[in-house]
């Protein structure tokens, strides 16, 4: 659970939570913006780790 | 004093009694609206995020006016009301520097303020009739 992918996970998955509720009213939608803002933050997170990976610093 | 203009200052009371109330118990103004949904999701969400930076060893910050970033952060942090004090008043979020989740718990802890802030911001908004 305390690896940098497990919180980053935990933490995508909070914020996805209460912003789908924030800016959607149905319950459907909601699930599937929160899904596709979920997926969105690990994936980012994820593709800036491996750019990141060459830099030597 | 016109109808409208005591309708308007007490529409305003009422819209600022329930920033009060949402920023004090996260999801509150939401039920106090009827959102009942939207409310019990921040009133489950926001106080475990929150919780999840303190077991994190995340540090509730001080107000140190001299470190301007400290203070922000003690800004956003206070954003998630009693949780906050609560925390506070049982010695909790005295954070761990050399511990390895830090750095982590902080971001919880900030962020889960941050976004009570606008779960406030949005129940002003359907208090007002704009939502």
């Amino acid at each position: 659970m305390t690896t940098h992918l497990g919180v980053m996970a935990v933490f995508a998955f909070f914020v996805s939570v209460v912003f789908a509720t924030l800016m959607r009213d149905d319950p459907a939608e909601q699930f599937r913006f929160g899904a596709r803002l979920f997926g969105g933050l690990v994936g980012g997170g994820v593709l800036a780790g491996w750019l990141l990976y060459p830099l030597p610093f | 004093m016109p109808a409208t203009t005591v309708d308007h200052s007490r529409s305003s009371r009422y819209a600022y009694l329930i920033c009060a109330a949402a920023w004090a118990l996260p999801g509150a103004g939401h039920l106090w609206l009827g959102r009942r949904q939207k409310g019990l999701v921040f009133l489950v969400t926001l106080p475990l995020m929150f919780v999840f930076g303190l077991w994190l060893e995340g540090r509730l910050f001080p107000f140190e006016l001299t470190q301007p970033l400290v203070a922000l952060a003690a800004f956003a942090d206070i954003g998630l009301g009693v949780p906050y004090f609560v925390a506070k008043a049982m010695g909790a979020g005295a954070g761990r520097v050399i511990a390895q989740t830090f750095e982590y718990g902080n971001a919880f802890l900030i962020v889960a303020g941050l976004l009570n802030m606008l779960v406030v911001l949005d129940a002003f908004d359907v208090a007002q009739g704009r939502k």
